[in-house]
């Protein structure tokens, strides 16, 4: 009898603590989320919230039609599809070159973390300078001409304006996988590379037999939190390119944005942001799955 | 149970929602019992912000127990960060009283009844002492909608010692004022050593629409009809692609850049610039080393149009306003003549009001001058259309295309179209 006492307690306990994230969440997302989905079967003008009509299927019959949104969501695919790969890599690599316990080594964890702790728009705009199409004013450009090469129009240049994008991005996210690898690679036991190396494993066989697997988790969260991130895509275009040139930097997000604030289509841009959120939740989903038959 | 405790919290929290998002708007009075006005402007340079606080610190005086003024400075960027939080307040019923807006969003504010008309704000005699192009700009189907103290134009300054340097004369009346050709071979001779021969704002957002639009008016035609309801056949019409055509061979020749840096006139990097009223302010005071002049805006070759951009921030009345008569005495405050003259002043931009430029003499002499005169005789505004957002931000779109490779004809058909499209949408029925 007691003991059921003590339980209900707990149980509401329990349901207190939780309270106030529920109350967050449900107001600031829920509700919003619930409200977008109204919305997006009607006509919404941002300028005219007293004129709402229910317009049905309208605007999602015209999202099957309209280009510039196909061209949104194959250049978020793309961009996921390069950057996830890129910045795993470099941000494992970068975790292998400093988990020694050299001298100086923490230097360079700081100096490798440092673009992560910076505002991404301060490093857009930063890296914008950097890639200005002239020779005399773009750092990478004056580089690529005392080299003997021809400059390039980076950003101007719609066949290398979401690349140079792309890098920057892995540039200034690799450094928190960074953080999350390194504290993977201590988690694994020297034991097992004591073991390898007993065995005549050489540094690249311990990486591959006994680093990796012992990743593994790791890795995967470091995927899955990167492409989601990287489906959301929106500050480097919006700061560095306005979706340009050509369209070949317009994210869905960036989309949602100058659909819903800049033209005021909100009632559309609530129908891209409904489709966007299925794209989102089938993809990690989908992933969650792959994972869980491993 | 637990279910039933979930579903009872999340309905309590989507209430509380409701609620706080549709509860009836606040009482705009503080606790002495005044009526409380709010101004929103863009936050602008130290100058204007002691303007700003000395006069409302003398109109609060002057009304102490009846008006409290007040003004949210708000963080313009040179995107569309002031219209993004414009845009939340008119969605949350939250607006200021007084709202300062951009010229061409004068109408789109003015179509979807979110500003209202000020006809009655000033007599007969008080409005003729404002300029035309500022009253044309404020102007939407017959009413005034909004009030602004300054104007702007903007012509083509130029470095002296690099067109000594190439023997290239500049006009000094706006009838020789150079035509497109003139220009371009100036441009064509100017660059070079790292100096390209112009500049064309190419900030990738609105000053394209402001400066370059005058490029279709000077040829002959405009952005949209006289009624603002289409683009089609205006903006994309032969005279339009021919527009294009000519700034973009600017670009694709070298003669200008796409991506300049900043300043790159005042650093002496381009040896000409389609620059604004306000630099010569700057450039007097920063740049005193560089051997600057400023010559006519470039019209087109054949029957070109004398014309010039014009246009400004000016203050509009929202209809969440609680308190029509104070609003009235603070705009009458506001736009007095005195507080034009000073207002321009301390912003360095030529006034709206024909009165205020007897005590600013310095319009009256070159520099200053030529934009004065362009302003009284050769200024055109914005295109005036509910649609206007749309067509500016495609515009833009339309020449950074063209400018990356994309057939001018092509582009700005699309442009033409998506502006239609966003007026029949919203606009056809009303």
């Amino acid at each position: 009898m007691k003991k059921s006492i003590n339980k209900i307690s707990e149980r509401r306990a329990a349901y207190i603590f939780i309270l106030p994230a529920v109350v967050l969440l449900a107001a600031f997302l829920i509700y919003p989320s619930l409200q977008t989905v109204r919305y997006a079967f009607t006509d919404y003008n941002i300028m005219r919230p007293d004129r709402i009509v229910f317009c049905g299927l309208n605007n999602f019959t015209e999202l099957l039609k309209d280009e510039d949104f196909w061209i949104a969501v194959k250049n978020t695919l793309y961009f996921t599809v390069l950057v996830v790969p890129f910045q795993t890599v470099l941000a494992l690599a970068l975790a292998l070159l400093i988990s020694s316990r050299r001298k100086g080594v923490s230097i360079f964890r700081a100096a490798y973390f440092s673009p992560q702790v910076t505002s991404m728009v301060v490093v857009a705009i930063l890296w914008t300078v950097m890639y200005n199409s002239s020779p005399d004013s773009g750092l990478l450009n004056a580089l690529l001409v005392k080299l003997g090469l021809e400059p390039c129009g980076f950003l101007n240049d719609p066949k290398t304006a979401m690349n140079s994008i792309i890098f920057m991005s892995a540039w200034q996210g690799a450094g928190y996988q960074m953080m999350i690898f390194l504290a993977g690679l201590q988690g694994i036991s020297r034991e097992q590379y004591e073991a390898a190396s007993i065995d005549g494993a050489g540094k690249i066989q311990s990486f591959f037999y006994v680093t990796l697997p012992g990743l593994k988790s790791v890795i995967q969260y470091v995927v899955m939190i990167t492409v989601i991130q990287a489906m959301k895509l929106f500050t480097q275009p919006y700061v560095m390119t306005k979706g340009g040139p050509q369209n070949s930097t317009r994210t869905l997000v960036y989309y949602i944005y100058e659909q819903g604030f800049q033209k005021r289509n909100f009632g559309y841009a609530c129908a891209v942001a409904a489709v966007f959120f299925v794209i989102v939740i089938s993809l990690s989903l989908g992933m969650k799955k792959i994972i869980k038959a491993e | 149970m637990r279910k039933r405790v979930i579903a009872a919290l999340l309905t309590a929290a989507l209430t509380a929602g409701v609620l706080t998002g549709c509860g009836e708007p606040k009482k705009r009075v503080n606790e002495d019992g005044e009526s409380v006005i709010t101004i929103w402007s863009p936050s602008d340079e130290p100058a204007i912000e002691e303007w700003w606080v000395e006069k409302i610190e003398a109109f609060n005086q002057a009304h102490e127990g009846t008006i409290e003024l007040r003004r949210e400075a708000i963080v313009r960027a040179d995107s569309y960060a002031y219209e993004d939080k414009v845009n939340a307040a008119i969605t949350s019923n939250d607006l200021p009283d007084i709202l300062y807006v951009d010229g061409p969003n004068v109408s789109i504010y003015a179509a979807n009844e979110v500003t209202l008309p000020l006809d009655d704000f000033f007599s007969e005699e008080e409005w003729s002492d404002f300029f035309d192009s500022s009253k044309q700009q404020n102007t939407y189907n017959g009413h005034i909608y909004a009030v602004g103290a300054t104007e702007s134009s903007v012509a083509l300054y130029y470095n002296k010692d690099l067109l000594d340097a190439a023997g290239i004369d500049v006009p000094d009346s706006k009838e020789d004022a150079w035509t497109w050709s003139e220009y371009y071979d100036a441009a064509k001779k100017l660059t070079r050593d790292g100096v390209v021969g112009t500049n064309i704002i190419m900030d990738k957002g609105e000053g394209l629409s402001y400066v370059l639009g005058q490029f279709w008016i000077s040829n002959g035609t405009d952005f949209v009809n006289q009624e603002g309801s289409s683009a089609e056949g205006y903006l994309n019409s032969q005279e339009g692609v021919e527009a294009a055509e000519f700034l973009n061979s600017l670009i694709r020749d070298g003669y200008a850049n796409i991506d300049p840096i900043q300043k790159e006139f005042h650093n002496g990097k381009a040896a000409t610039m389609l620059g604004g009223s306000w630099e010569v302010a700057t450039l007097e005071k920063d740049y005193p080393d560089l051997n600057w002049g400023v010559t006519y805006f470039p019209v087109a070759d054949e029957n070109g149009i004398l014309t010039s951009p014009t246009g400004d921030w000016a203050a509009s009345v929202t209809k969440n306003v609680q308190d029509m008569d104070a609003v009235k005495e603070v705009m009458r405050f506001l736009f007095s003549e005195e507080n034009v003259t000073t207002y321009a002043q301390a912003i360095s931009k030529p006034p709206t009001r024909v009165s205020s430029y007897d005590v600013l003499t310095e319009y009256n002499e070159y520099p200053r001058s030529v934009f004065k005169e362009q302003l009284m005789e050769t200024g055109h505004p914005r295109p005036r259309t509910p649609s206007y957002s749309v067509l500016t931000a495609e515009f833009a779109e339309a020449m950074l295309n063209i400018f990356t490779g994309v057939d001018p004809k092509e582009a700005l058909d699309a442009a033409a179209a998506a502006m239609d499209k966003d007026y029949n949408k919203y606009y056809a029925k009303d």
